[in-house]
C-alpha cells in the first residue's frame, strides 16, 4: 500500500566526488544514494525510509558515455539510459546492452534512470544487468582514500543485495572492448510492452567461424539474483554453434535456474520458456554478426 | 476509418431538415481543451479554506475476521488529528452502496431480495481492506500516521475465496439475511422455475445429433478508470449536507445519501465534478457515505478523501468472476437445438447489486440466437474478495466468453464456417430481444458481419491458417454480440430536461445526465443544437449540479444518447416550437412555413425576405418593453422554457460483431494480436470519432480481459496485485491493427436514429480472440484470461491440432 507520509531526511548534494565520499565515510548505512531515483521513489512511495538522501545530480562529470576502441566502455554513475540508447558505438560494439537499453521502460524513464542504478539496485529482473552480465566488466567502488574494481560477477550477493560496502560509490562502469568475432543479444519476456521483465537473457560469445568460446550467458527472473548460466556455458564452450548444440545448451539451463511464482508469472512457466529463450537469444546475437 | 453509409437518413417524426448541420459531424469535444491542459476540476482539485482530511482505517490482516476491540485512543493522541470514528460514532444504519435497488418499485426489489446490510465502519471484516473506522485530521499525513496506530484485536474467520467455499453448511454467515450466503438466485416469482429461456431443453437434448458441455471460469477483472475516487464533503452552516463527487450517477447518490443520513433531499447537495472515467467503477456510491459520515461528524468544516490507487482497487467494486457452465445442443445442419447454461458468481464481501448481474449474464445469453430451446439459471454467492458490480457490459463479456467459444466448438465438430453460421442463427428484426420481452427494433449485424469480413479478409486467412507448421501459428476468429441502449423495460428508466433560451437565443440545456469521459455531453449538445436549429457555440449544457438538475438515472447501461438524448431533443423540440410560433405570428403565417438560419433568422421558406430575428424574439420575451408612443408591449411576453420528462419505451440494442487475427508463438504461448475489426450495428453516428473511441477503448478492455487482465488473491485472500505494477492492461503500443466500421442502419426510436455504443465495444473482442486462439492451436481455453501460462501448459498436455 503507498503512503502519503514521506518521513523526514535530510537531502545532501554533494559537489564534488570527494565530498560525497565524505559524507558516505561519516554516515555509512545511513545514507542512501539516489541517481534516477526511478526506483529509491517507488519504493519511498511505498514506505521505504531513509534518514539522509544523497542525491549524485550536482556531481560533475559522472554522466559520461566514453567508448575507445582498445580500452573499451565506459559509463559514469549519472549515465542515462537513453544515452546509452543514443549511443551508435553501444549498438555497434555492445547489441546486447543497447537491446536491453532500448525496450528499457518508457521515454520518461529512460531520460532518468541510470544504467549504473540499475546494476546497483540489484533487482533479478534488472534488464541491463543481464546485458552487463553477459558482456562482463566490472564498476569502479570508490570510497573516502581508497578505489577497487568491482567484477560485475561478484556484484550480486542475494535478492536487492549488492557488494557494494556501505561507506562505496559506484562511479563508473567498465566493459571491455570486444574482440572481433563477438556477438552479444538481449531478450526479455513480458506481460505487456512497458513492463518489467518476467524473464530476461544476454548473451555474449566469441565466435571463430561457427565456433563459440568465451561464452557468458546470463538471466533474469529465475534466481533471486540475476543469474549466468554455467551449465548452459559449459555445453557451448569450445562447441560448434548448431541446432544440436543450441538444444543442448537449452536444456542445460534447467540445472541453473530456481525461477519462483510470482505477480508477473509462474516457475513452470519460466522453467518452460528458460531454454526457448536463450535459444533464441543466442540466434539473434549470431544473425546480427 | 472505414465507415458505411448503405441506408439512407429516414425521416424521423419531428425533425424535418433535409440535411444535418452538426449531426454526423466529428465536432470538438466540449471538455477537451481543459481536459488537456490539465485545467479540468477533478475531485481530488477540490481544496476549500480550512478543510480536514480523512482516511479510512482498513483491515490488512485479514480477509475475514471479527473486530473484537478496537482501541482508538492512540490515534486520537495523534498531533493534527481532530476526530476518530468508530462504528458506534456514526450512522449506524444499514445500506447498500449500490443503487441499483432504487431502480426497481419496493415490491419488485422485494421480490429481487435486494438488501441493505453494509456500515459506514464495519465489525465483521468480510475482505481484505474493508473498512473499520474513521480518522479526521488536519492534513494526510496526520490521518495516515493515526490510521496505523489504531489497536484492533481481530477474531479471524474462515476465508472463501469461491462459491462452493462459502456454500458450504457450517460456513460463516455473511449477513442473516442470506441463509447459505447464496447471495442471488433467479427469484421464482420472476422467472417461473428460477430459469430464464423457453421450451423444453432436456427433450430437445435427446433429439440433438452433437451434444457439447464444459464449464469455463471469467476473471475478476479491474475497470482501472484514469482517475481514483476522491471526495469533499461538508456538513454547512445552514445544516446542509454538500458533497462533491464523481459518481456515474449523482441523482440516485443524491437520494441515497439523503435516505442514510435521513434528511430531506433538499437539504442534502450533491455536486458531480468531472468524472475521469467510470465504466461502472462508480455505478453507485463508493466512499460517498463514509465522507458523509465524516463530514457530519465536524461540522462547518469540510473533510477530504481521497484514496491511494491501491485502496481504490479495494474499495470500488471489480467485474464479477463467474464460474460459467454450458451445453449445446445441435442438429447436424448446425440447427441450435438447446442451450442450457448456468453462471455463478463471486459476489465478494457485499451484496450491492446483487440481483442485477447473474440475471443480464442470462439476459445476453437469451438475446443472442434463435435457439429451439433454452434454459439458465444464475446465481451469486458472497466471497472474502473486495465487491463486485458494474463494468462496462455487465455479464456480456462473460457470456461472450463462454458461448461464442461453445458456437465454435460446435461449428468445428459439425464442419460449418463460424460465419456463416451466425449470419444463419443470429436473432432479427421481430424477434424477442434479452428480456424475453420487447422485440427488436432494428438489426444490421449481417452488413457487420459482411464489412467485417472483407475489412479483415476471413475467408482466405480462415482457409489458410487451416493447415499450418511452424512454432507460430496463425488463427482468425469471429465473434458476435448485442446489447441495449437504455435499460427499459427491466428497471426504471428516466431523463429530465429543461431548455432555456437566453436573451439572445442562446441556449442552456439542463440535463443531469453524466460525462464520464464517453463524449456524451458533447453528443448531447449536438442533439440540441441540431434540434434547435442553432449554432453548436450558441448551446450549453448544464449538468452534475443535483440544485439545479432534474431527475436523471445517470450514465449505465448505455443510456445516455439514447435515453438523454432522446429528452433533450424532445425539450428542443418544445422550444423551437414555442420560438417558431411566436415568429410565425410576427410574419403572418405557419410554423411549417418557416425555418432557421446560421445567423438565427427565422424566415420563411418560400419567400427568405421574410424573417425575424430569434434573439429579437427572446429578449423581447423577457424584456418586454413598451413602445412609448403607443403603450403597447413590444412582443410576446415570457422567457421560453421547455421542459420533459422523458420515458422510453423501447431500449433499441445495437448488434456487433469483432474478428481478430493472432499470431500464437508455440514455444512460448505467447499472443500477438495482429488485427481487429469490430463493426457496430450504429443506427446513426451522431459523432462518429467518438463512436469509434468507444470501440478502440472497449477493445483495449476486451482484450484485456481475454488475454492478461485478472485480480489475484494469494490463500488468505490478499489482493497481491492491486497496483499498476503488478496488474497489466494493454498499453497503447500493445493494442493491434483496428479499424471500425460504423453501419448506419437508423433505428425507428433512437434519437436521429441512434442505438449506444458505450458498452458494445467491449464485449465481441472477448470472444473474438478465444476463437482466433481456438484457430491457431485447436484449444479452447475455458478459464479466463488466456494467458502465455495457460496457453504453454496447455500446448504441452494436449499438443496443437487445428479447428
Ligand atoms: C515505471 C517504471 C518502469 C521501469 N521499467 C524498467 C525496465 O523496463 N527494466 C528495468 O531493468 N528496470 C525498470 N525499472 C526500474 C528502474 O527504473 C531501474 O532499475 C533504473 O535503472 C534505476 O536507475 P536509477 O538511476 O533511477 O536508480 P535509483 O533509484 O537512483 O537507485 C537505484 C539503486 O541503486 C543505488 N545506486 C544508484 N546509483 C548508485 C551509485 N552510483 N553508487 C551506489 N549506489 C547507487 C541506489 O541507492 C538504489 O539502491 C522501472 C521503474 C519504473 C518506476
Amino acid at each position: 500500500m503507498s503512503t502519503r507520509v514521506l518521513t523526514d531526511f535530510d537531502l545532501v548534494l554533494p559537489g564534488s566526488l570527494s565530498e560525497a565520499l565524505d559524507i558516505l565515510a561519516q554516515n555509512g548505512s545511513a545514507v542512501t544514494v539516489v541517481a534516477g531515483g526511478t526506483d529509491i521513489l517507488v519504493a519511498m512511495k511505498a514506505g521505504f525510509k531513509a534518514d539522509m538522501v544523497m542525491s549524485l545530480t550536482a556531481l560533475p562529470d559522472l554522466d559520461y558515455l566514453d567508448y575507445d576502441a582498445s580500452s573499451g566502455l565506459r559509463i559514469g554513475a549519472n549515465a542515462s539510459i537513453a544515452q546509452v540508447v543514443d549511443s551508435a558505438d553501444v549498438e555497434r560494439h555492445y547489441p546486447a546492452l543497447w537491446q536491453a537499453a532500448k525496450i528499457f521502460a518508457t521515454p520518461q524513464l529512460r531520460n532518468t534512470a541510470t544504467v549504473v542504478g540499475n546494476l546497483l539496485r540489484g533487482s533479478p529482473a534488472g534488464d541491463c544487468c543481464a546485458a552487463v552480465a553477459a558482456l562482463g566488466g566490472s564498476l569502479t567502488m570508490a570510497s573516502a582514500g581508497s578505489t577497487r574494481e568491482l567484477d560485475i560477477d561478484d556484484l550480486w550477493v542475494a535478492y536487492g543485495t549488492t557488494a557494494r560496502a556501505d561507506n562505496e560509490l559506484a562511479v563508473e562502469l567498465k566493459i571491455p572492448a570486444p574482440a572481433a568475432g563477438r556477438v552479444s543479444a538481449f531478450k526479455r519476456l513480458t506481460r505487456v510492452n512497458e513492463d518489467l521483465a518476467k524473464l530476461n537473457v544476454a548473451v555474449s560469445l566469441q565466435m571463430d567461424g561457427s565456433t563459440c568460446s568465451d561464452v557468458r550467458l546470463a538471466m533474469g527472473c529465475v534466481a533471486p539474483t540475476m543469474i549466468r548460466l554455467p551449465s548452459a556455458e559449459a555445453v557451448l564452450e569450445g562447441s560448434e554453434l548448431n541446432s544440436e548444440t543450441l538444444e543442448k545448451a537449452a536444456a542445460a539451463v534447467q540445472e541453473d535456474i530456481s525461477p519462483i511464482d510470482d505477480q508477473r508469472s509462474t516457475a513452470e512457466y519460466r522453467r518452460g520458456v528458460a531454454g526457448v529463450y536463450l535459444k533464441r537469444a543466442v540466434e539473434q546475437a549470431c544473425s546480427i554478426a | 476509418m472505414q465507415r458505411a453509409r448503405r441506408w439512407q437518413w429516414q425521416r424521423i417524426e419531428g425533425i424535418q431538415m433535409s440535411e444535418f448541420k452538426t449531426i454526423g459531424k466529428n465536432e470538438q469535444r466540449v471538455d477537451i481543451r481543459s481536459k488537456v491542459l490539465g485545467t479540468a476540476v477533478y475531485a481530488a482539485d477540490v481544496n476549500l479554506p480550512d478543510m480536514l482530511h480523512g482516511k479510512v482505517v482498513r483491515c490488512y490482516e485479514h480477509a475475514h475476521a471479527r473486530v473484537v476491540s478496537l482501541d482508538l485512543s492512540a490515534a486520537a493522541a495523534v498531533p493534527g488529528v481532530v476526530k476518530v470514528l468508530g462504528p458506534k460514532d456514526v450512522t449506524s444504519k444499514a445500506f447498500n452502496k449500490s443503487v441499483i435497488d432504487l431502480m426497481a418499485s419496493e415490491s419488485t426489489a422485494q421480490m429481487l431480495g435486494d438488501i441493505e446490510e453494509q456500515h459506514i465502519f464495519t465489525d465483521h471484516v468480510k475482505f481484505y481492506g474493508d473498512g473499520i473506522a474513521g480518522i479526521i485530521a488536519t492534513s494526510e499525513e496526520a490521518a495516515e500516521q493515526a490510521a496505523a496506530l489504531v489497536a484492533v484485536e481481530y477474531e479471524p474467520l474462515p476465508v472463501y475465496l469461491t462459491p462452493e467455499a462459502s456454500a458450504a453448511p457450517d460456513a460463516v454467515q455473511f449477513t442473516d439475511q442470506k441463509p447459505g450466503n447464496l447471495a442471488f438466485s433467479l427469484p421464482d416469482g420472476m422467472f417461473p422455475g428460477g430459469q430464464l429461456g423457453w421450451g423444453e431443453v432436456d427433450q430437445a437434448f435427446e433429439g440433438a445429433d452433437l451434444v457439447i458441455e464444459d464449464t469455463f471460469y471469467t476473471p475478476k477483472q479491474k475497470q482501472c478508470q484514469m482517475e481514483p475516487n476522491s471526495y469533499v464533503a461538508l456538513y454547512d452552516d445552514e445544516g446542509r449536507l454538500n458533497c462533491w463527487m464523481s459518481s456515474q450517477m449523482p441523482k440516485l447518490v443524491h437520494e441515497k445519501l439523503a435516505r442514510l443520513f435521513e434528511m430531506p433531499m433538499s437539504q442534502v447537495k450533491v455536486t458531480q465534478t468531472v468524472v475521469g472515467g467510470g465504466f461502472g467503477a462508480r455505478l453507485g456510491m463508493v466512499m460517498e457515505p463514509e465522507v458523509c459520515a465524516m463530514a457530519l461528524a465536524v461540522p462547518g468544516r469540510p473533510v477530504k478523501l481521497q484514496q491511494p490507487r491501491e485502496e481504490d482497487w479495494l474499495t470500488s467494486p471489480s467485474r464479477h468472476p463467474s464460474r460459467y457452465w454450458m451445453k449445446l445442443g445441435f442438429k447436424k445442419d448446425g440447427t441450435p437445438a438447446a442451450c442450457d447454461a448456468r453462471s455463478t458468481n463471486f459476489k465478494g464481501g457485499y451484496y450491492l447489486d446483487g440481483s442485477a448481474l447473474a440475471s443480464t449474464t442470462g439476459f445476453w445469453l437469451q438475446g443472442m440466437y434463435r435457439f429451439d430451446t433454452l434454459r439458465y439459471k444464475g446465481d451469486s454467492y458472497f466471497t472474502n474478495q473486495p465487491v463486485c458490480g458494474a463494468f462496462r457490459g455487465y455479464g456480456n463479456p462473460q457470456t461472450n466468453f463462454v458461448l461464442e467459444q461453445m458456437i465454435d466448438r460446435g461449428c468445428a465438430e459439425l464442419n460449418i464456417d463460424p460465419l456463416e453460421w451466425r449470419k444463419k442463427w443470429h436473432k432479427q428484426v421481430g424477434d424477442m430481444s434479452w428480456l424475453n420481452a420487447t422485440p427488436y427494433t432494428s438489426c444490421a449485424l449481417d452488413e457487420c458481419l459482411d464489412q467485417g469480413a472483407e475489412a479483415i479478409g476471413w475467408a482466405e486467412k480462415r482457409a489458410k491458417y487451416a493447415s499450418q507448421t511452424g512454432t507460430k501459428r496463425r488463427g482468425i476468429g469471429v465473434s458476435v454480440g448485442n446489447h441495449t441502449s437504455g435499460a427499459f423495460p427491466m428497471i426504471l428508466e428516466q431523463t429530465t430536461c429543461t431548455v432555456r433560451l437566453n436573451e439572445d437565443a442562446s441556449a442552456t440545456v439542463l440535463v443531469a445526465c453524466s460525462e464520464i469521459g464517453q463524449g456524451s455531453h458533447t453528443t448531447l449538445r449536438q442533439i440540441a443544437a441540431e434540434t434547435l436549429g442553432l449554432p453548436l457555440d450558441d448551446v450549453r449544457l448544464d449538468a452534475g449540479d443535483s440544485d439545479a438538475n432534474g431527475f436523471d438515472i445517470g450514465a449505465h447501461a448505455s443510456r445516455t444518447l439514447y435515453v438523454g438524448g432522446t429528452a433533450v431533443m424532445k425539450a428542443c423540440e418544445d422550444a423551437r416550437e414555442q420560438l417558431f410560433a411566436r415568429a410565425a405570428k410576427l410574419l403572418q403565417t405557419s410554423i411549417d412555413e418557416l425555418d432557421i438560419d446560421e445567423n438565427k433568422q427565422i424566415f420563411v421558406k418560400d419567400s427568405p425576405d421574410r424573417f425575424v430575428s430569434a434573439a429579437k424574439i427572446c429578449r423581447d420575451g423577457s424584456f418586454n418593453f413598451a413602445n412609448p408612443q403607443t403603450g403597447e408591449l413590444e412582443g410576446e411576453p415570457g422567457q421560453i422554457q421547455a421542459y420533459v420528462s422523458y420515458k422510453p419505451d423501447n431500449n433499441s440494442p445495437p448488434f456487433f460483431s469483432t474478428f481478430v487475427e493472432v499470431e500464437v508463438d508455440t514455444e512460448t504461448g505467447e499472443v500477438d494480436v495482429l488485427e481487429l475489426v469490430s463493426s457496430h450495428d450504429i443506427g446513426r453516428a451522431i459523432h462518429p470519432a467518438i463512436c469509434e473511441g468507444q470501440m478502440e477503448g472497449g477493445a483495449q478492455q476486451g482484450l484485456g480481459m481475454a488475454l492478461m487482465e485478472e485480480i489475484y488473491f494469494d490463500d488468505n485472500g490478499h489482493v497481491t496485485n492491486n497496483s499498476f505494477t503488478d496488474y497489466k492492461m494493454l498499453g497503447a503500443s500493445d493494442m493491434p491493427k483496428m479499424t471500425n466500421i460504423l453501419v448506419e442502419n437508423p433505428d425507428p426510436y433512437g434519437p436521429f436514429g441512434a442505438k449506444s455504443v458505450g458498452e458494445a465495444g467491449l464485449v465481441t473482442p472477448v470472444g473474438a480472440t478465444a476463437n482466433a486462439i481456438f484457430q491457431a492451436t485447436g484449444i479452447q481455453f475455458t478459464q479466463g484470461p488466456i494467458t502465455p501460462e495457460k496457453i504453454l501448459q496447455a500446448i504441452k498436455e494436449k499438443g496443437l491440432s487445428y479447428t
